[in-house]
């Protein structure tokens, strides 16, 4: 039977102290900074040659969908009642909202190297500690809201120009188009200040800190993002009835998208899983 | 691409993103037809550039400051660009960066602006912009790790399908 993602302002303390356990307990295993490699290593950028997978791309969210999926079960092999909660970031907006409380994944990084002092996930609490990070710091970092030239999360209404593009994504698949669900979602921008990033993209730039850097794995609020975003795509597919993942087939030889993205049944690397496999995963999980 | 520094309120918008922002407000026709015209000049030279640029790391930006190198000192960090051309036609031309002498990994987006590993949602024009971007984020004290891996390192991960989770 399907088990449920929760939004994170609901969980109960029961819940949210099995959860960061399963977390913690992922991460003494070895197993939590496999993951943070492996999403470093599934970033090239669209103006680079090679396949793109995980962003700048249609497979943004199938991708992440199997990425949370794959994190998702190693904390069900610890306790099988966790699931990935989801921030609700158009609602929950501010630096002491949820989930930054001690209680859950601790609060914003002190003002004088950002380091996490609070919760379960600061440095000196013992349990961790960044081994793959971009800098040396070993201790998480976090900016909530960039504190020296303040931005705010996307707003309800953000989100909502994304849902209602009917078209999952469109040529040329990459961060530069301006229509299509998938990178009004993902939020690749042209022009500049607040036309810059969008949604996801946003979300990362507003936490800061790891968030903002390849391996923003490395923050626990990276999954709770995440699934949301993935939530979005299942309102998405609710609000537009038939539309599908697109493309349903690969560009052509002619095409300079050849070879660098993922069509509905192609095999989405490093999984032996296809996009249109994905697409339904209802019978898996669902969300409250 | 991103705007750090320049006062923009990135944060002021509420939805309604106007994603086709025009150019600035105070464009002439002649400016206008000069662009056109620039336009169509680098539309005649494009397929023979793009004969000797293979898709990658590009050229660096033809213009301004910063062209191929550049070295200053950025809130008290040291930052250096070298670009080094490409040796021969299979290999692609890149830029080498460093803060404080560490190496700061940069990618191209397809629309020819620059992320760095260190502020990795969002582009700048050039890779000085990145590079300054990448200093205004590290924590203060902070510095780069020797070795990061990305993209290049993917054959090093070991992930697969062996947690089993089936769609």
């Amino acid at each position: 039977m399907a088990y449920v993602r929760k939004d994170a302002g609901t969980l109960t303390a029961a819940e949210k102290r099995r959860f960061v356990a399963a977390l913690l307990e992922v991460k003494r295993r070895g197993e939590y900074d496999e993951f943070v490699r492996m999403h470093m290593a599934y970033f090239p950028s669209d103006g680079e040659a090679g396949l793109r997978a995980a962003h700048m791309a249609p497979s943004f969210l199938p991708w992440h969908r199997r990425f949370v999926l794959e994190l998702e079960t190693a904390l069900r092999r610890v306790d099988s009642s966790v699931t990935v909660p989801y921030w609700d970031w158009t609602r929950d907006r501010t630096s002491s909202s949820v989930p930054w409380t001690a209680d859950l994944l601790g609060g914003n990084g002190r003002r004088s190297d950002r380091q996490v002092m609070t919760g379960p996930f600061a440095y000196r609490e013992g349990n961790w500690t960044i081994k793959e990070g971009v800098t040396e710091g070993a201790f998480l970092t976090r900016d909530l809201g960039r504190h020296r030239d303040p931005i705010a999360l996307p707003t309800k209404s953000e989100l909502k120009w994304a849902l209602k593009d009917r078209a999952y994504d469109v040529a040329p698949w990459d961060s530069t188009v301006t229509r299509g669900f998938r990178n009004k979602l993902e939020g690749w921008g042209t022009g500049r200040g607040s036309t810059s990033w969008r949604n996801h993209n946003r979300v990362h730039r507003w936490v800061g800190g790891a968030m903002v850097s390849s391996a923003s794995v490395n923050d626990p609020v990276f999954w709770l993002h995440h699934a949301f975003v993935d939530l979005q795509w299942y309102r998405w597919q609710r609000r537009h009835r038939g539309a599908r993942y697109l493309p349903a087939t690969p560009p052509g030889p002619a095409d300079k998208q050849h070879g660098r993205i993922v069509a509905r049944h192609e095999k989405l690397p490093p999984w032996d899983v296809t996009p249109n496999e994905l697409e339904d995963v209802g019978r898996i999980y669902r969300y409250a | 691409m991103c705007v750090s520094n320049d006062g923009v309120p990135v944060g002021a918008e509420d939805g309604a993103p106007d994603l086709a922002r025009p150019g600035p407000a105070g464009e002439t026709r002649r400016d206008l037809a000069r662009a056109l015209f620039a336009c169509a000049l680098a539309a005649a030279l494009a397929p023979v550039v793009a004969a000797f640029r293979p898709l990658g790391p590009g050229s660096p930006p033809g213009k301004a400051e910063g062209d191929t190198a550049f070295d200053q000192t950025y809130r008290g960090r040291r930052i250096r660009g070298v670009w080094t051309p490409a040796r021969s036609a299979a290999e692609d031309g890149r830029w080498h960066v460093t803060v404080d002498g560490r190496p700061l990994h940069l990618m191209r987006r397809a629309d020819g602006t620059w992320l760095s590993m260190v502020d990795h949602y969002c582009s700048y024009g050039t890779p000085l912009e990145a590079a300054r971007a990448a200093v205004d984020e590290l924590g203060p004290g902070q510095r780069l790790r020797d070795r990061v891996p990305g993209p290049a390192g993917a054959g090093h991960v070991h992930m697969g399908d062996r947690h089993g989770v089936r769609a």
